[in-house]
């Protein structure tokens, strides 16, 4: 394992990259891409110059993806109810993108947008305390050097990092979008906006379906333009629901196709068996890929993989 | 940084100026009391201190699996917990257990039922105007000094309210999921500005093929899974799952309970076996089940199966 010690180092890699959750912003420098990639038990920094981007290879397991909108959806197999997992992800990411640029983080802030009640902050907690727990893991070394980095590294340091807004209605989460920008502009450490279940609301009786459409649409390009104009990423969340196509009831997306030309990227949850998987499902520059994930008490990290588990029984 | 407190709230909608975020910190369990104890410490560690305030939980489960009792006992202990408040118990299932209540109330405080407020919902829209009158009571406590606050909503069977008015053709399904994200929507809100604490039962249906991890489980030897659908899960935050199993071991004819954790934000996937008395519902660990079941012994068996 080499480090670079650089603000922005060239490559940090861990091993057994997987990936989960992919957020990438550009950093202040035009020619570099800063890439959070959130892998299970390692976290991947690599910044690499335009030119380097264009013929970095994407090794196994390894997704980048550009600045935009990363539209997290859950889905699930055949017959199954959805997990409420997706969660973790949601909540992963907001810790991670604090991770400090000497860890191989981006020390950045998060914002933290709640239609459902679903953030719970001993939960946070306890992924924070787990995220500090593994960097601190794999970087015994540095203790010494950056004295400051670790003061920071406090769970609740994490906890005040995130602005978390909690919405009751669609008409406070569209007041929310538009204050976001003026927010933004005061706030210029935010690294990513997590927006927890961005249809929960839309869902009810809307009597005027072409005015929902509108609405929902407006508040994609907004969050586009805040993706662009502020270098943040944002992950969306959805749900899966039945529809009723051609006599048989069939799992989509909620709130139909015209929502889903909206995001850039999409990542798929679903369970397989016992196992949870992601699903790189659409991407401008990615292949498709899936990769196995579990929740732990530390949060979202590595599947030990099935047939791993039966290599070490015999 | 809080958000302005709402102003004289109108019936329909709170008003605010601005969106301002929240410190996740302040919302730390340390710093307020923000979960109900469920009266049992088995049941709490469960839960990990006992359900949350601010979230809607559900308790699903067949018939006579304790959802009811588990809703009553939780009133009764509203007010005599730290959040030392009072129920609003809406109940589709008609009528409502007066006499069960009456029967588990404690003898010390005679008073404790009038803590809870009891209202009758025979249809969805029927629940949305009832959740109106709620918010309106809820935003103006001084109006009965002598109570506490209600800091307890519990809606016994959401799934009855919609057992009638909906086929299965797809129109109805989707005015049907439509009122669900009205309803859950409304219940989140309420828990949110008033922090109370909401629980939900729900019954459950037979599932014939596929379902995994943890949705299905099995009770009384069928696989079931909580009624209502995906929509439905959609919109509760934490989902208890109530099971029984007949118990093989012959030893005192009775049930084999477990409460399972069928998905929350908060909490892994676990269970935790129960029984139920005549003074309530208690966690148990699973050696002590036998000595348990036999002291309780005829009383508890004859009590199970009052159920509503």
């Amino acid at each position: 394992m080499e480090h670079n010690r650089s603000p922005y180092p060239d490559a940090v890699t861990f091993q057994g990259p997987r990936m989960l959750g992919i957020c990438s912003l550009t950093s202040s420098h035009r020619n570099t891409s800063l890439l959070v990639l959130v892998t299970s038990m390692t976290y991947l920094v690599a910044g690499f110059t335009a030119k380097k981007l264009l013929r970095s290879v994407v090794s196994q397991g390894l997704v980048k993806l550009n600045w935009g909108m990363l539209c997290l959806l859950m889905n699930t197999s055949a017959a199954d109810l959805p997990t409420k997992y997706d969660l973790f992800f949601r909540i992963q990411l907001a810790i991670n993108v604090q991770i400090p640029v000497e860890y191989g983080g981006l020390g950045g802030k998060a914002v933290y947008i709640d239609t459902e009640g679903s953030f719970m902050v001993e939960r946070v907690y306890q992924i924070a305390e787990g995220c500090i727990r593994d960097i601190l893991e794999h970087f015994p070394h540095s203790h010494e050097k950056s004295s400051s980095g670790q003061k920071q590294l406090q769970p609740e340091h994490f906890l005040a990092d995130i602005y978390y807004f909690r919405i009751c209605s669609y008409t406070e989460q569209i007041a929310v979008i538009n204050y976001l920008e003026k927010f933004l502009g005061e706030h210029k450490d935010v690294r990513i906006v997590v927006i927890d279940n961005v249809t929960f609301h839309f869902r009810q009786d809307f009597e005027d379906l072409a005015l929902r459409t509108r609405v929902l649409s407006g508040l994609s390009l907004k969050l586009m333009k805040i993706a662009k104009t502020y270098n943040l990423a944002v992950v969306l969340l959805n749900q899966v629901t039945t529809k009723f196509t051609e006599g048989s009831f069939q799992l989509t997306l909620a709130l139909g196709d015209s929502w889903s030309h909206s995001c850039t990227n999409r990542l798929i949850l679903y369970w397989n068996g016992n196992e949870r998987y992601a699903h790189l499902d659409k991407s401008p520059s990615l292949p498709v890929a899936s990769a196995p994930y579990a929740v732990t008490g530390k949060g979202i990290r590595d599947a030990v993989s099935s047939h791993h588990k039966r290599a070490r029984v015999t | 940084m809080r958000p302005p407190a709402p102003s004289a709230a109108s019936s329909s909608s709170y008003s605010q100026r601005e969106p301002r975020p929240e410190n996740p910190l302040l919302l730390l369990p340390s710093s307020r009391v923000t979960k109900l104890s469920l009266g049992c410490p088995l049941l709490d560690r469960l839960l990990s201190g006992g359900l949350p305030a601010a979230s809607v939980t559900e308790i699903a489960g067949e018939s006579a699996t304790g959802k009811t009792q588990l809703c009553l006992q939780l009133a009764l202990l509203a007010p005599q917990s730290p959040l030392s408040a009072s129920s609003l118990f809406l109940h589709s299932d008609l009528p409502f257990p007066l006499h069960r209540l009456r029967r588990l109330a404690p003898k010390s405080r005679p008073d404790i039922l009038d803590h809870v407020l009891v209202a009758a919902a025979h249809s969805p829209t029927d629940l949305l105007s009832l959740l109106a009158r709620a918010q309106r009571l809820l935003a103006n406590p001084g109006r009965s000094p002598h109570r506490l606050p209600i800091r307890l909503i519990l809606l016994d069977s959401v799934a009855s309210l919609f057992r009638a008015d909906f086929d299965a053709s797809p129109a109805d399904l989707r005015r049907r999921s439509a009122l669900f994200f009205q309803i859950s929507a409304k219940l989140k809100e309420l828990a949110y500005r008033h922090q109370c604490v909401v629980v939900v039962t729900n019954q459950v249906v037979d599932v014939l093929e596929g379902g995994a991890g943890n949705t299905v489980a099995w009770s009384s030897g069928r696989r079931v899974s909580p009624a209502l659908g995906i929509a439905w899960a959609n919109c509760v935050n934490t989902r208890l799952f109530l099971t029984r199993e007949v118990d093989r071991d012959g030893a005192s004819g009775g049930a084999r309970r477990r409460m399972k954790v069928a998905f929350a934000p908060h909490l892994p996937e676990r269970y935790c076996e129960f029984v139920i008395r005549r003074d309530g519902v208690f966690g148990v660990e699973p050696a002590e089940r036998l000595e348990r079941l036999e002291c309780a012994g005829g009383l508890r068996s004859s009590y199970i199966y009052q159920h509503h």
